[in-house]
């Protein structure tokens, strides 16, 4: 095995056992730091795959500004482990099976997936300035959209959040 | 692109001149001039753009004359629902620039939804339509019920939005492309990858327009919502968003050797759809809820343009789009005006306000299917489209069976209006003779529609 | 799986290790080298501060939240513009072009958060200074009116 294999081994099992471990952790603050975890075997990924610029955007944004946003939402609601209400084992049940399909699904697909449409071995697409190329001529309409979609959840903040 | 440019630019002014114009007033012409502004520059535009689509920005727009026109009955709906419903926007709370604001970009979504030629494209449009509507739903600060319908969509929203991105990514994997024209599947072998794909399109897109087992959120929303935002969301937004999704399962997957592999399923939603909102209209006991409900049974009739998948349907959506919006938002202009919101609020509404009655009852005539009224026409139209189609004979027949269902529970609304003896408690100072005025005019389009409806089709 | 092609590898594997042997080895040393002692403030949080007083769990105002909130669109948007300002050369005019419309609408927002006062924090100091000011010309006035009826 190479080392890109082995690296990809490594981050896979760590990546799942972490993301489990954010769905059953029963301290909140304990699922926030699992999930960073996840979110830097993801970043592990994207380095793989030759995609710096998503890697370095994982880190910055997700598992830095996001984190601290899930932070402080488990700071405002004083969430204590005794306060989350006791679900019925019956929709426990419901939705183990109903994700359980969704699974057999995905799996089912990408099993069988053609993969003559992936790009083997190393491209440099993902670097920033090929990414900045990319961005600001074939996409730089959805460049300038999004900020619109930035500002509506920037009003959002303030009417919803703001005192009166 | 003169609506996108404009409804961005507008949004962005009002949001400005919230800080500097304290007048709700001023405010609110502002807003409504900026719909008018938005509605003479897409008239503009639509010399310029034919049948065929016109590529703009590489490939991410793809504008067709259909879609400018369903952006220009959007306009319209938006200006008439401006002057119905302005106040009581302006009204919700201290933040009346915002609240506008929020609707522009709204209508900057909507633009997208009827031009985009992307995936990526189709994304933004999506979150841009859905983001503002988790805020203006929760804007209602001082209730409680409105914070739950805020948390509730904005949950349910962003799960869905996370299937959308899935399917996206199957696609994109399957087809190597983000173009919904390239990503066109007629002709290849299609794997398993481009299925789950598709499916998991077709699921989060139901949900955007609350289709059948996708509508849990739609009830517990649009009751909590403030009165003048559900009649928003759940008319410009709804329509918004099936047009989004009847372009992208007309444009990429509408080639027969496809459709055969999801005409099914959409087929099922329809009649769940359909059988879900008309049953459960009939037990409702407030006016809002049960427009919530007939709100997803009509989301059951417009289903069938995206099942039919040829011209009549492309027609019967603009058509639709009209006769639904307008008849819902009067509908909604008058519920804000009463002060009880159940059917026996309504009691007696004929003697004290006859205008208000009869205006109503032109409106859930449209909504029924009643001939004459635009409604009829559309559901004329998308049915036919069905018939058209082949093989869809069965839902026809049970879709003609759940307006017969509809009508029990609109026509409950008039029976209570003219028939019930009561004291209906009304806001009088709030009907102007301006709104009665703009009220009739509204009735008087949809029966309009109704009679002519080359008011709108001679345009494509 | 990734294809074994990937020569750059390499570095960033050992930086990754230099890391981990660095911060492993600090906390390891410290655990044979460092002094340790049993007192009655070891175990406090501040051992040679303050008191803690109650849990650390403690509610936060809404506000943190709206700022925590700015900080990630605004990051958002300077990863945006990093990536302009990367590819600078090859994109262009037309890159130019679309990144100022872009900080254009930044500066639009931030006029509105500035303004409606979204980014003030804690106590305000203006309302505090015209309630003050406020105060003192009505006690003058009052100091008038008594002057007057003496």
């Amino acid at each position: 095995m190479s080392l890109p294999t082995i690296l990809f081994w490594i981050l896979a099992v760590i990546s799942i056992l972490s993301a489990i471990g954010v769905v059953v952790a029963k301290n909140p603050v304990h699922s926030v730091l699992l999930l960073i975890v996840t979110f830097f075997t993801i970043t592990g990924f994207y380095i793989l795959l030759n995609a710096q610029f998503l890697a370095v955007v994982h880190i910055i944004v997700y598992a830095g500004a996001i984190m601290v946003l899930f932070l402080f939402v488990i700071m405002l609601m004083n969430l204590n482990a005794s306060g989350e209400p006791q679900k019925n084992n019956l929709v426990k049940f419901a939705g183990v099976v109903a994700g359980g399909l969704l699974l057999i699904v995905l799996v089912a697909a990408l099993k069988k997936a053609d993969t003559g449409m992936l790009i083997q071995g190393s491209t440099n697409i993902g670097l920033i300035q090929n990414l900045g190329k990319v961005l600001f001529k074939d996409f730089v309409l959805p460049f300038e959209v999004s900020s619109i979609l930035f500002l509506s959840a920037m009003i959002g903040a303030i009417v919803i959040g703001k005192k009166d | 692109m003169n609506a996108l440019i404009s409804t961005a630019v507008f949004g962005i002014f009002l949001m400005i001149s919230g800080l500097f114009i304290k007048s709700k007033q001023a405010i609110r012409i502002l807003a409504i001039s900026g719909v008018v502004a938005a509605f003479v520059l897409n008239i503009i535009d639509f010399r310029q753009y034919g049948a065929s689509a016109t590529e703009l920005f590489h490939g991410m727009l793809s504008v067709t004359n259909f879609g400018l026109l369903f952006i220009e009955i959007i306009l319209g709906c938006v200006l008439v629902y401006f002057l119905l419903s302005g106040k009581d926007l302006a009204n919700i709370g201290h933040y009346t620039g915002e609240y506008f604001a929020l609707i522009f970009f709204i209508l900057c979504g909507v633009v997208l939804a009827a031009t985009y030629g992307n995936m990526l494209m189709l994304f933004l449009s999506i979150e841009i339509m859905s983001i503002p509507q988790y805020i203006l739903a929760g804007s209602d600060k001082h209730n409680l019920k409105s914070h739950e319908a805020s948390l509730k969509y904005f949950l349910m929203g962003a799960f869905s939005t996370g299937f959308l991105l899935m399917g996206i990514a199957l696609l994109y994997g399957a087809t190597g492309s983000f173009d919904i024209t390239t990503m066109n599947l007629a002709g290849r072998p299609i794997d398993a990858m481009a299925l789950a794909g598709i499916i998991l399109i077709a699921f989060a897109l139901a949900f955007k327009v609350s289709a059948a087992p996708f509508h849990f959120w739609t009830p517990d929303v649009y009751d909590g919502a403030p009165t003048v935002v559900t009649s928003f969301i759940s008319t410009i937004v709804k329509v918004g968003g099936f047009v989004a999704f009847i372009r992208l399962f007309h444009i990429a997957f509408g080639s027969p050797d496809v459709d055969k592999h999801w005409l099914l399923v959409l087929s099922i939603i329809t009649a769940a759809t359909l059988i879900i909102g008309n049953v459960t209209a009939v037990f409702q006991q407030s006016v809002k809820r049960m427009l919530a409900y007939s709100s997803i049974s009509q989301a059951g009739f417009m289903l069938f343009a995206v099942i039919a998948m040829n011209v009549l349907s492309w027609q019967g959506i603009l058509l639709y789009a009209a006769a639904y919006s307008l008849a819902t938002i009067g509908c909604f202009a008058i519920l804000m005006k009463m002060k009880d919101y159940t059917y026996d609020g309504y009691n007696g509404l004929a003697q004290k306000q006859p205008l208000l009655a009869l205006m109503n009852t032109i409106f859930l005539f449209s909504l029924v299917g009643i001939p004459a009224t635009a409604g009829f026409l559309a559901k004329y139209f998308v049915l036919s489209a069905a018939v058209e189609k082949g093989g869809l004979l069965w839902l026809v027949i049970l879709a003609v069976c759940c307006a017969a269902i509809s009508a029990f529970y609109y026509f409950r609304l008039i029976w209570a209006m003219y028939f019930k003896a009561g004291d209906c408690q009304v806001e009088e100072h709030a009907i102007t003779p301006a709104f009665k005025s703009v009220l009739a005019l509204t009735a008087l389009l949809v029966i309009i529609l109704g009679v002519w409806p080359g008011l709108i089709l001679a345009w494509i | 799986m990734p294809s074994p092609s990937y020569p750059t590898l390499w570095p960033f594997l050992i930086y990754g290790i230099l890391v981990l042997l660095l911060a492993g080895g600090m906390l390891f040393i410290s655990h044979f080298l460092g002094e340790r002692h049993q007192e009655k403030e070891t175990d406090e949080v501040y051992e040679a501060g303050i008191e803690a007083t109650g849990t650390a769990r403690l509610l936060f105002p809404v506000h943190f939240y709206l700022i925590a909130m700015f900080f990630v669109i605004f990051d958002l948007e300077a990863v945006f513009i990093i990536s302009w300002a990367i590819a600078i050369r090859d994109v262009g005019w037309g890159g130019y072009l679309a990144v100022v419309i872009f900080v254009a609408i930044l500066v639009a927002v931030l006029i509105y958060e500035w303004r409606i006062g979204a980014l003030n924090f804690g106590p305000q100091g203006k309302k505090i200074l015209r309630a003050y000011r406020h105060k003192i010309k009505g006690v003058n006035h009052n100091e008038v009116v008594d002057k007057q009826n003496n």
